[in-house]
C-alpha cells in the first residue's frame, strides 16, 4: 500500500506541468545559464573598460612630466582640462580626475617629494578600476625614478626587495579543480531537494485537505502509517530528482564552459572558470558517497516537509510554513564557505542538514574520512525516523486532520 | 446493523453531542435530521472511526468502533457534501486508487465500475481528469468511490449540498434505488423534503441531543402538525430546549 500511495502522488505531480518545470527543468538549466552568462558578461565588461580609452578630468596638465604622461596614455587614458574636479567626479561626468600642482615637475626634478591628488568614487567599480590604472602608471614611473637614483649611487634595484616569496599550492587536484564555489554543490542539493519535494508534499498533505479528499482516504481501510510513508516516498522522489537535475546542470554547465568558451575568452577567463568550479573532479567512489549523502539529506528534508505541511489546512497556509525552511538551508550553506575553520570537529557531523552540507563539501574536495561519513549518515537516518514518527502521530490526531 | 449507545463528544470546550442513542436495522434508511451545528457530522465521523467519542459506545456492522476500527472501515462507505477528488486523476484512476485499499483486484474494480456506471450514469467522467468536472459530475464519482467495495453500510452527510436540482435528483434517486434488505443507510441532512422522500425512520437531532425518533408519518401525527417542518419546531419546543438560530 505504501507504494500504491506513493505511485498516485508521483503520477499526480508528474501531471502538474508547472511543478515539472519548476522542480526539474529549472534546476537543470539555471546553473549552466549562470555559469556561462556570468563570465561572459563580467569578462566582457572588464575587457571593455580595460581596452577602451577613458577620458579623465585634469587641472595642471602642463606640469605633468612627459614620461609619466606617455605611461598613462599607454594605459588608454586621455586628458581633458577642466575645473572643479571633485564635483565632476561626484556627478559622474568623469570616472576619475587628477589634480597636478604647479610645483609637481620642479619638485621632482629637484629630487623632492612631490604629490598628486587623485579623485575617484570609492565603491564605484568603474571609477576604482580607472583610478587603479592611474596608480599603476604612477608607481611604475616612481619606480623608474628610484631605480635611476639607486643606479647613480651604484646600487642594484634589488635592495628594495631583498626577499622574494615563492608560492607553492599544496591543495590536491580535487580541491583545486573543484573551485572556490564547490560549496555550491551541497547547497544546491539542499535547496533543490526542498524546492522539488515541496511541490509533492504540499499536494499530498494540505492539498488533500483543501480538495476534500483526506476524509475519503481516512475512512478507507488503508493504514495511516502507510499513507504517511507513501507520501514521504513520493516527496523524496521529487526532492531527489530536483537535486540530481541541479547537479547535472552543474556538470553540464562546467562542460560547456570548458569546451565552448574557454578559448574564446582569453587568459582572464581561465581564472573565472576555475572560481566557478567548472571542472569538477569525480571518482566513482566520490559520486557514490555524494549520492548516498544526497539521498539521506533528501529524506530528512522530505520527512520535515511532510510533518510540517500536514498541519496546514490549505495550500497557502502550507506554503507559509515551508517558506522559512529555505533559510534553514541557506544559513549552514553560506557558513560552508568558512568550513576550513571548523571542519575538523566531529560534532559538526551530528547536526542534521549542516552535517550533510559539510560532508558533501568534503567529498567534492576529495578530503573525506570514514568517521564523518558514518556520523553524518547515522544522524540523518535517526532524525528522519524521528520526524516520520512525529508525522505519523500527528496524522492520527483529530486536531490535525480536522483543524477548524 | 448500527447500534449507538449514549454517545457523547466534547471538543475542548464545545459539547457537540451528548447521550446519543439509536439503532439502524438492515434494510433501513435512517434519517438524521437537524439544523446547522446540531452534531450530525460529528456523529457520523465517530461512527466512521475518524474521531473518537468522549463517552458511550457504538457498533457498526457488529464491530466495535473503538476496538475494531479497521473492520468498521471496511464495512462502510461515506459520502459527504464537501468531498472532492484528485483533480489530476481521471474518474477511473480515482476508483482504482481507492479500490486497492479495499483489497479489490483490477478485474473486480472494472466489473464493479460497469455496474456503477449503469446505476449512476458515470459516462465520460470515468475517462476524463476530474479538474473540469461540474459539482454534480464530481459527486457521482464520489458516490461510486464510496460504494465501490459494495459496503453493507453507507453514510450520507449533506450529500446534496451545493448541487443543482438535476444533480440532487440523481443523488436522491441513487439513495432510493441502492439500499436493499442487507444494507443499512444513515442519511444526514437539514433538508426536510429529502428526509420525507427517502427515509424509513428519522431521528431529530438538536444541539447534540436526539429529541425524537420515529417514521416521518408518525412524527407528524405525534406533533399534530401538517408537515415535517412544522412538526420539527413543535418537537423542539416540546423537548424543552430553546429554539435558536
Ligand atoms: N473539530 C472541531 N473542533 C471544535 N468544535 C467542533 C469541531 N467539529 C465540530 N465542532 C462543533 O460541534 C458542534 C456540532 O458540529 P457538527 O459539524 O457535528 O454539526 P452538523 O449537524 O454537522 O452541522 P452542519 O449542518 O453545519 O454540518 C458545532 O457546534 C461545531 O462548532
Ligand atoms: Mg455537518
Amino acid at each position: 500500500m505504501v507504494f500504491h500511495v506513493a505511485r498516485k502522488e508521483i503520477l499526480s505531480t508528474l501531471r502538474d506541468r508547472r511543478a515539472m518545470v519548476s522542480s526539474l527543468l529549472i534546476p537543470l538549466l539555471i546553473l549552466p545559464f549562470m555559469m556561462l552568462g556570468l563570465p561572459l558578461l563580467l569578462g566582457g565588461l572588464f575587457e571593455r573598460e580595460q581596452t577602451s580609452i577613458t577620458e579623465i578630468a585634469t587641472i595642471g596638465l602642463s606640469y605633468l612630466p612627459a614620461e609619466l604622461k606617455t605611461e598613462l596614455e599607454t594605459q588608454n587614458i586621455s586628458f581633458v582640462e577642466a575645473q572643479d574636479l571633485e564635483t565632476l567626479v561626484k556627478d559622474g561626468k568623469y570616472q576619475v580626475a587628477l589634480d597636478i600642482p604647479k610645483s609637481f615637475s620642479t619638485q621632482l626634478e629637484a629630487g623632492e617629494k612631490a604629490s598628486l591628488t587623485l579623485i575617484s568614487k570609492a565603491g564605484n567599480l568603474r571609477s576604482e578600476l580607472n583610478a587603479s590604472k592611474i596608480q599603476d602608471a604612477v608607481s611604475k614611473f616612481s619606480e623608474g625614478i628610484v631605480t635611476k637614483k639607486l643606479e647613480s649611487a651604484g646600487l642594484s634595484a634589488d635592495v628594495l626587495e631583498p626577499i622574494t616569496i615563492n608560492n607553492l599550492d599544496a591543495s590536491s587536484e580535487a580541491e583545486r579543480s573543484s573551485g572556490q564555489l564547490a560549496w555550491l554543490i551541497p547547497f544546491f542539493i539542499a535547496v533543490w531537494t526542498l524546492a522539488g519535494g515541496q511541490v509533492t508534499a504540499l499536494d499530498a498533505t494540505a492539498g488533500e485537505k483543501e480538495r476534500g479528499t483526506l476524509e475519503a482516504l481516512l475512512v478507507s481501510p488503508v493504514r495511516r502509517i502507510e499513507v504517511v510513508l507513501g507520501k514521504f516516498l513520493a516527496t523524496l522522489t521529487f526532492g531527489l530528482s530536483a537535486s540530481v537535475m541541479a547537479i547535472l546542470g552543474y556538470v553540464l554547465g562546467g562542460a560547456l564552459l570548458r569546451s565552448l568558451f574557454l578559448k574564446r575568452l582569453g587568459d582572464g577567463a581561465e581564472e573565472i572558470v576555475q572560481v566557478l568550479g567548472g571542472s569538477l573532479q569525480t571518482t566513482p567512489l566520490s559520486i557514490l558517497l555524494l549520492l548516498m549523502s544526497a539521498l539521506l539529506l533528501a529524506s530528512l528534508i522530505s520527512a520535515l516537509l511532510i510533518s510540517i505541511t500536514m498541519f496546514a489546512r490549505t495550500y497557502k497556509e502550507a506554503q507559509s510554513y515551508v517558506a522559512p525552511l529555505s533559510f534553514v538551508m541557506i544559513i549552514p550553506a553560506v557558513g560552508l564557505q568558512f568550513s576550513d575553520f571548523f571542519g575538523t570537529n566531529i560534532f559538526v557531523y551530528l547536526v542534521p542538514i549542516l552535517n550533510a552540507l559539510v560532508l558533501m563539501d568534503d567529498i567534492v574536495k576529495g578530503q573525506v574520512a570514514f568517521l564523518p561519513v558514518i556520523a553524518t549518515w547515522a544522524s540523518l537516518i535517526a532524525f528522519s525516523a524521528l520526524l516520520l514518527d512525529f508525522a505519523f502521530r500527528s496524522f492520527k490526531r483529530e486536531g490535525v486532520i480536522f483543524r477548524t | 446493523m448500527i447500534e449507538v449507545t449514549n454517545l457523547g463528544k466534547t471538543f475542548s470546550d464545545v459539547t457537540a453531542i451528548s447521550n446519543l442513542s439509536f439503532k439502524v436495522d438492515a434494510g433501513e434508511v435512517y434519517g438524521l435530521l437537524g439544523p446547522n451545528g446540531a452534531g450530525k457530522t460529528t456523529t457520523l465521523r465517530i461512527l466512521a472511526t475518524l474521531i473518537e467519542a468522549t463517552t458511550g459506545k457504538a457498533t457498526v456492522n457488529g464491530f466495535d468502533i473503538k476496538k475494531d476500527a479497521e473492520a468498521v472501515r471496511k464495512a462502510i462507505g461515506v459520502v459527504n457534501g464537501g468531498m472532492g477528488l484528485y483533480d489530476r486523476l481521471t474518474g477511473k484512476e480515482v476508483l482504482y486508487y481507492f479500490g486497492k485499499f479495499y483489497g479489490m483486484s483490477k478485474v473486480a474494480i472494472d466489473k464493479r465500475i460497469k455496474e456503477l456506471d449503469e446505476l449512476l450514469s458515470l459516462g465520460e467522467t470515468l475517462n476524463r481528469r476530474t479538474t473540469g468536472f461540474s459539482t454534480g459530475m464530481k459527486q457521482k464519482i464520489v458516490i461510486a468511490r464510496a460504494v465501490l467495495h459494495d459496503p453493507p453500510i453507507i453514510f450520507f452527510d449533506e450529500a446534496t449540498s451545493g448541487l443543482d436540482i438535476m444533480a440532487r435528483r440523481a443523488v436522491m434517486n441513487f439513495v432510493k434505488a441502492y439500499p436493499s434488505q442487507n444494507r443499512a443507510v444513515i442519511y444526514s441532512t437539514h433538508v426536510m423534503s429529502e428526509v420525507e422522500e427517502l427515509c424509513n425512520r428519522v431521528g431529530i437531532i438538536y444541539k447534540g441531543k436526539l429529541i425524537a425518533e420515529n417514521t416521518v408519518t408518525e412524527l407528524i401525527s405525534q406533533s399534530g402538525e401538517r408537515n415535517l417542518e412544522n412538526a420539527f419546531f413543535k418537537l423542539v419546543e416540546r423537548s424543552g430546549m430553546e429554539v435558536s438560530a
